[in-house]
């Protein structure tokens, strides 16, 4: 139908019955555009789910500039020899086909009073709202001697892929006498039971290679960490004499790095040419985060814990291991339960869509020795101002081996289906 | 959570006609959204691996009496314990109208 002026007036009112029907932002004009930036558990998530259940009525874009993604978690399974390379590897078609566009580049910046999202060829994308995903940066500046120049030499392996394959060489490679060092994190940061279930691999690679006289020594700058009981109880129990644990007080503070020679100097010892240095730095978050201004002084952005929205923008979402949220972890499963509340308030948004008091879940398996799994985990929702627990557990010492290799079939579970319910 | 209309006391009226006093039938929109929690580990798809079993296409009082069991601690396993300690009554009772009314795919 053409519609002149005349027209329009004349049925001006029908029009304006159908707009108060409807939802008004659909009529009229073209589907509202929802950016999604960082194709992890929080934003591949976010872009499925809000694709998926907006049946079209939004334009979903997702900018990541890799097309194939290793996942953090179960990256030390792969070095462990428990999974390959490519299982935990994964594409984007199937997340396209739910009417997800796919942007294979790099996010730039953002332009949050024109509400663009620039990218490294310096095309725009125009957002009404805004999902950020961005996951973590290192701190190449937090471990003295250290730089992004060595992280071949002395590699982190806190975000995976190539890093994860150097690491996994390098330990393939430790003689049976060598020393590997491993330099801690200080909190807050990705993963925290992380590193010491990454000890556990290495110690279980060289266990099979009948390389027992090695040793892992970490360099905690913590007083504690993540299941830490659990883990020091698997250590003395299948690696005796392997793993070497010494908190601040012991080590007397890492003096520093030297990657020429691999050596590593603390207040206590002085660790000459190991075998291999692992240093996971401090963190923060994803650099287009900071640059657009949606972190506070701890490096990490403030939400709204009722809807994932950050505390300084109303049109955008901030999820995963960038975000400052609460008592939930830094975790995969953490930003997959963060997405999917995101995504339920950006349709009820946009759309008019129902919303329902935000819930969040997280559980972190981790891998000690073959069917030997322990797990901490918990329920959380919105409470005075903060994300906080609701419910917890966590593994216990001393506990049943059937309970165990239980959690390891669990473990296993759990991969197969957050795969699925992010990239199926 | 689509559309997010459809009560499940409507779902009840339609269906239970003749079949005596309507039970509490959940509400499907509700579920749908709560059970973005379960699908992380569970799959939507009904397909399995390792240690996760399948729960779509459960009947409705199967599914609430085996989630009553973990939130009164009758059944082991630390994560759905946590999980379920969270939910209503008729929180369970959304979810598994939501779950019931799903068809597992064929692999």
């Amino acid at each position: 139908m053409l519609i002149n002026r005349r027209t329009l007036l004349r049925n001006g009112s029908a029009v304006a019955g159908v707009f108060v029907l409807g939802a008004p932002a659909v009529l009229g004009q073209a589907r509202q555009r929802v950016v999604v930036i960082g194709g992890g558990p929080g934003g591949a998530t976010a872009a499925k789910y809000i694709a998926k259940d907006s049946e079209g009525k939004l334009d979903v874009v997702l900018v990541e500039p890799k097309k194939l993604f290793t996942t953090c978690f179960h990256s030390n399974l792969f070095l462990g020899d428990y999974k390959t390379f490519e299982e935990i590897t994964h594409g984007y078609e199937k997340i396209a086909a739910q009417g997800v566009r796919m942007n294979h580049q790099m996010a730039a910046s953002i332009d949050r009073d024109k509400k663009e999202v620039v990218l490294a060829d310096g095309s725009r994308l125009p957002y009404d709202r805004l999902v950020l995903s961005p996951g973590i940066d290192l701190k190449y500046d937090s471990v003295p001697g250290w730089s992004q120049q060595d992280e071949q030499s002395m590699p982190h392996a806190w975000q995976a892929g190539e890093q994860t394959r150097i690491l996994k060489a390098r330990l393939d490679a430790v003689p049976d006498g060598g020393t590997i060092v491993m330099i801690a994190p200080p909190n807050p940061y990705r993963c925290p039971p992380g590193p010491y279930e990454r000890v556990s691999m290495m110690a279980h690679v060289l266990k099979a290679k009948g390389r027992t006289k090695a040793k892992i020594v970490i360099i905690d700058p913590k007083e504690s960490f993540s299941k830490q009981g659990l883990f020091q109880e698997g250590w003395e129990k299948y690696y005796p004499g392997m793993v070497e644990w010494l908190g601040p007080k012991v080590h007397d503070g890492l003096k520093s790095v030297d990657p020429k020679t691999n050596t590593v100097e603390t207040g206590f010892e002085t660790y000459k040419n190991a075998a291999l240095v692992n240093v996971i730095p401090a963190q923060m978050a994803g650099k287009i985060a900071r640059d657009a201004q949606l972190t506070n002084q701890s490096g990490f952005c403030p939400i709204q814990p009722e809807s994932m929205k950050s505390a300084v923008d109303p049109n955008i979402y901030i999820l995963g291991d960038a975000c400052i949220a609460g008592e939930m972890p830094k975790s995969g499963f953490s930003a997959n339960s963060q997405a999917k509340v995101a995504a339920m308030m950006i349709r009820g948004e946009l759309l008019g869509a129902r919303t329902f008091p935000a819930r969040y879940a997280n559980t972190c398996w981790s891998l000690i020795e073959t069917g030997d799994v322990v797990k901490v985990g918990g329920a959380y929702e919105a409470k005075e101002g903060a994300i906080k627990a609701s419910s917890t557990f966590i593994s216990k010492t001393g506990e049943d081996a059937d309970l165990r290799k239980q959690n390891a079939q669990e473990n296993i579970g759990w991969y197969g289906g957050i795969i699925a319910d992010m990239f199926g | 959570m689509r559309g997010g209309g459809i009560f499940g006391a409507l779902v009840c009226a339609a269906f239970a006609a003749g079949a005596g006093p309507c039970r509490a039938a959940g509400e499907i929109a509700l579920g749908e959204y709560l059970s973005a929690t379960c699908v992380t580990c569970h799959q939507k798809s009904g397909q399995i691996t390792g240690g996760i079993p399948a729960i779509v296409g459960w009947h409705a009082d199967q599914f609430i009496a085996v989630m009553n069991a973990y939130k009164n601690k009758e059944r082991d396993n630390e994560v759905m314990r946590a999980l379920a300690s969270g939910l209503s009554a008729d929180d369970i009772a959304a979810l598994a109208a939501y779950f019931e009314s799903l068809k597992p795919l064929k692999p």
